[in-house]
């Protein structure tokens, strides 16, 4: 009688248990804390202040580490605001060079390599606010001042979430701070358009655009190199974009596959027709001068033959 | 009565001037002591040797160690079993309270064992005279590692680092440049990261040379001309590609064809391996018109043809 009670009874809270230890091991379902946190960031800032951007001047790289974290630890991971960020924006804030600033949208990779690391353009990640948390992951539990390297509560599961939070107070503060000609490169051959909306060019960078410090606001709308060409200036998403601008009150161009951009989406694909370089015509190509041992051998044989070929025909 | 009153008063005085004295003491002892321990924390030790370069990066091992984790943690995880305290600490090991003019590769010795970690073949991308051009062109495209683009290198590149026998055994006002001594830091560093660099080289080598410049693309001098090619292993090693690349716009100096060029092939066909030499090796250049789009030599064929 007892051990037929007994056994659906353990039966339900091993299943419990089994369920209860999953749930526990990851709590979200995105990527933990980068491991290592600290002493990246701390050495990323030391890294800029001292080698990247040093005219930013001193900054005090552990005062920013610990505004950084308590921005987001001890905290529930689904209620860090942008604000959370606010001491951290201003141990961490320096000037953007006026017409140096770079927004952008669907094509991370190619605007750190136009940009430079800073010396052509400054984009979000080449700020020291941008840079310090570029590529990492992060978030805290409630009622404990760890990081959680287990797992971390992605967009969908909570909009308030510590990267997403950050990077909404960075966008806003990049935006304000931009001055002169502002760039904009946007990719062309996006599935959910050129300029996305929601995103975070739409929400946090354009409604923080200084009127009174911009004075131009330069479009670049660069496809793929193997397409397709779905977004181009003056069509669908870019012009909605353009309208916006202009409404505004901003100066707006817009250029469809700027070439210094295409040049480098040719890296990649150098054979490709739309990177063919009309100084590399054949006849002004100088061919590869290859030399391998085999070489002098076929010389020789060349010479025989045709020293056979030769004597062959003087017979004859 | 009245000699007992005046021994008590002289005994008092003798206290009192005692007890002056004491504090006198010690109230010059604190000032010295203070002088002394401000007097250290601000400015440079005296017997510090001094040099010609720039000193010690500021917070160096903030920024090696944060590199260090960057790379393996962020970059690079297959290497996360790599010790990022342990690297740092045979670095400092290496030259910190060392007279920076003697520094020996057995100083290096198990830095390098910890730093090192394998190339895939037919990657490696070595240079010389093209710094700027070939880690953008790493950057822009995975396929290829330099030096720099290796932990060793990514670590200390644009960093410098010299000791001093003195307190606090490390220089951060100035450090020995090449022609001071050449058994340096730095100098001694970089020459042995390159010489591991060429011997953990396999398959298909790549090198990109500097077709404008006035003293030759390829130098016997530098680090590439003395070093890596010599320590490039004929078993591992199949070929050689050569990008030489000229600047946009010239000065179109030297090509494949050039004296300089020649001397190497010759170098390297001697130890046996196949050469394959490029001029403005096409992937290259597009990324040189990056910078100059509108230079005749950038002119894309869609363009002109739409003109025709």
């Amino acid at each position: 009688m007892m051990m037929s009670l007994f056994s659906p009874l353990l039966f339900v809270s091993v299943l419990c248990m089994n369920s209860f230890s999953g749930v526990q091991g990851r709590k979200w379902k995105g990527e933990g804390t980068t491991q290592n946190l600290e002493s990246i960031v701390i050495g990323r800032c030391h890294d800029y202040i001292r080698i990247v951007n040093p005219a930013v001047g001193e900054k005090n790289c552990s005062q920013i580490w610990e505004a950084f974290k308590n921005a987001f630890i001890n905290k529930d991971p689904c209620s860090i605001l942008p604000k959370d960020y606010e001491l951290f924006i201003n141990l961490t804030f320096h000037t953007i060079p006026p017409n140096k600033s770079l927004f952008w949208e669907n094509n991370q990779l190619l605007v750190n390599s136009f940009a430079d690391r800073g010396r052509r353009y400054m984009s979000i990640g080449d700020t020291l606010f941008g840079f310090i948390g570029d590529f990492l992951n992060w978030c805290g539990q409630a009622d404990s001042p760890g990081l959680d390297y287990e797992s971390c509560p992605t967009m969908t599961e909570c909009e308030n979430n510590a990267v997403d939070s950050f990077w909404r107070m960075a966008s806003t503060t990049y935006a304000k701070q931009s001055s002169g000609v502002i760039q904009v490169l946007l990719n062309g051959s996006a599935e959910g358009g050129a300029y996305p909306q929601p995103g975070f060019f739409a929400d946090y960078e354009v409604p923080n655009l200084q009127k009174d410090k911009i004075s131009q606001v330069v479009i670049w709308v660069v496809d793929d190199i193997e397409g397709p060409d779905r977004d181009s200036c003056g069509t669908n998403s870019v012009k909605t974009l353009e309208n916006r601008l202009k409404t505004l009150g901003f100066d707006v161009t817009c250029t469809d596959n700027y070439k210094s951009v295409m040049f480098l989406l040719c890296l990649d694909n150098p054979d490709h027709s739309k990177c063919a370089l009309a100084s590399s015509a054949p006849a002004a190509q100088r061919g590869p001068i290859s030399s391998d041992r085999g070489g002098s051998w076929n010389k020789l044989m060349f010479v025989s033959f045709a020293g056979f070929l030769f004597r062959f025909a003087l017979v004859y | 009565m009245p000699l007992q009153q005046g021994s008590a008063r002289a005994r008092q005085r003798t206290v009192l001037l005692v007890g002056i004295a004491v504090l006198l003491a010690a109230l010059v002892l604190a000032v010295v002591l203070a002088s002394l321990l401000t007097h250290g924390r601000h400015e440079v030790s005296p017997t510090m040797l001094k040099w010609m370069d720039r000193g010690t990066t500021k917070n160096l091992q903030e920024v090696i160690l944060g590199r260090c984790y960057n790379y393996i943690t962020a970059q690079h995880p297959e290497l996360g079993d790599k010790d990022c305290l342990k690297i740092w600490e045979s670095l400092k090991d290496a030259f910190i309270y060392k007279n920076p003019c003697n520094i020996t590769p057995e100083d290096y010795q198990p830095l390098m064992e910890l730093g090192s970690h394998p190339i895939p073949c037919n990657k490696s991308l070595f240079w010389s005279k093209t710094g700027d051009l070939v880690h953008r062109y790493t950057k822009s495209n995975q396929n290829f590692l330099t030096l720099e683009d290796t932990l060793l290198g990514y670590m200390a590149d644009r960093v410098s680092w010299c000791g001093d026998p003195s307190a606090p055994g490390i220089n951060y006002e100035s450090c020995p440049k090449r022609n001071e001594c050449e058994t340096n830091p730095g100098s001694v560093f970089w020459k042995m990261a390159s010489k591991m660099f060429a011997e953990a080289a396999c398959g298909v080598v790549q090198v990109m040379l500097n077709g404008s410049v006035e003293a030759g693309a390829f130098r016997s001098s530098s680090i590439f001309g003395s070093i890596e090619i010599f320590n490039l292993d004929p078993d591992k090693v199949t070929e050689v590609h050569i990008w030489l690349m000229q600047n946009i716009g010239g000065p179109q100096s030297e090509s494949c064809s050039g004296q300089s060029i020649q001397r190497l092939i010759h170098i390297l066909e001697e130890r046996n391996f196949k050469i394959i030499c490029e001029d403005n090796y096409r992937p290259v250049q597009l990324l040189q018109c990056v910078h100059s789009p509108d230079h005749a030599d950038c002119r894309l064929c869609t363009n002109s043809s739409a003109i025709l």
